[in-house]
């Protein structure tokens, strides 16, 4: 993971850079920002890293890898879908959640599958989506999206299980 | 709906920390506390760099600057320019549907909105560092690689299938 943060570190400092050249500010209104919405989601950050610490404590190995397992097929990519639509929350909460279930044994396409459908299928954000465009907007997009969790999941299993 | 989010997300490990009480008693509900907050702290560093990364797009890239690329093209330009507007656009929900929803009612195509919607879903520049912290470098490269190529595709599909019966569709907005 010292990659990871290595690799992040540099990142935030380049825009960092980038946005003190801007000379308007932006630079502390960034950092503001980013404090802000840290002390908004620490709440969050708490709730799901306890969820994290007993789901691994409690150890649903066996029930991952029967379910969403490397081998699970189909049935994985599909029940994988079904959870991402459910999952409720932003990405702080849902990242750690999906660690946990990766860590425990799930296969790259069911997992892939997962945070694909959490992204474009979540049912909590239909729920923005629906007074704001209408719901032939959402029942096209919705529906069409249906699709690409699957695609996504398959891609990463056929595709770039071996690459990486 | 957004306040009770958490409080129902609290529910969540109260349930399993009784659950850990029912197998292993006190010493296993303390256990799990302990290895969630190990795994928090192993990450912290992480998180600050991501919530940075995250506040400083959002003040470098101006709702006015995305709203204008996304009236500016049509046919694959204009969904090209959609997908990078929605990857570009940061916050969630409540910011992009409204941006998607004045598009629409000012004219936008179908397949540059759903192309919007879904650039946003699956390619967020704000979101994939918090990404690359929890679920790591590699899983993140796949899952971006792996959705690469839908954004734009389900944009074209959508104005495939159903581009002509937009006005139907703008009707259906409130």
């Amino acid at each position: 993971m010292t990659v990871a943060t290595l690799s992040l570190v540099i990142l935030a400092a380049a825009l960092w850079g980038y946005a003190w050249r801007q000379n308007d500010g932006s630079h502390r209104r960034g950092i503001v920002l980013g404090w802000q919405t840290l002390r908004r989601t620490l709440p969050l950050l708490l709730v799901a890293f306890a969820i994290v610490g007993y789901v691994n404590v409690l150890s649903p190995q066996t029930l991952v890898q029967a379910w969403l397992g490397p081998d699970s097929g189909w049935s994985g990519l599909l029940l994988a879908e079904g959870l991402g639509m459910l999952l409720p929350g932003g990405p702080y909460v849902i990242f750690p959640l999906i660690a946990v279930i990766y860590q425990a044994g799930a296969g790259l396409g069911p997992v892939v599958t997962l945070v694909t459908s959490w992204a474009a299928l979540a049912l909590i954000s239909v729920t923005f989506e629906l007074p704001f465009m209408g719901w032939r907007f959402t029942a096209v997009r919705w529906g069409l999206g249906l699709s690409v969790p699957l695609l996504a999941g398959l891609i990463a299993q056929l595709i770039f299980k071996g690459f990486l | 709906m957004r306040n009770r989010i958490p409080i129902l997300l609290a529910l969540v490990p109260l349930t399993l920390a009784g659950l850990a009480w029912r197998r292993g008693g006190a010493e296993l509900t303390l256990a799990g506390l302990l290895q969630g907050g190990q795994t928090l702290l192993s990450v912290v560093p992480l998180l600050l760099a991501a919530f940075l990364i995250a506040g400083l797009i959002q003040t470098l890239v101006s709702r006015e600057v995305v709203t204008r690329w996304l009236g500016a093209g049509s046919g694959w330009r204009g969904l090209g320019l959609a997908c990078l507007g929605g990857a570009l656009i940061p916050g969630g929900p409540y910011v992009y549907y409204p941006i998607a929803a004045a598009l629409m009612k000012s004219g936008a195509g179908l397949g540059v909105l759903v192309a919007f919607v879904t650039a946003k879903n699956l390619w967020s520049l704000s979101r994939l560092p918090m990404e690359f912290a929890l679920l790591g470098p590699r899983l993140t490269i796949i899952r971006f690689a792996a959705t690469l190529l839908l954004p734009p595709l389900l944009g074209f599909l959508a104005e495939f299938l159903f581009g002509r019966q937009m006005e139907r569709i703008r009707e259906a907005a409130p």
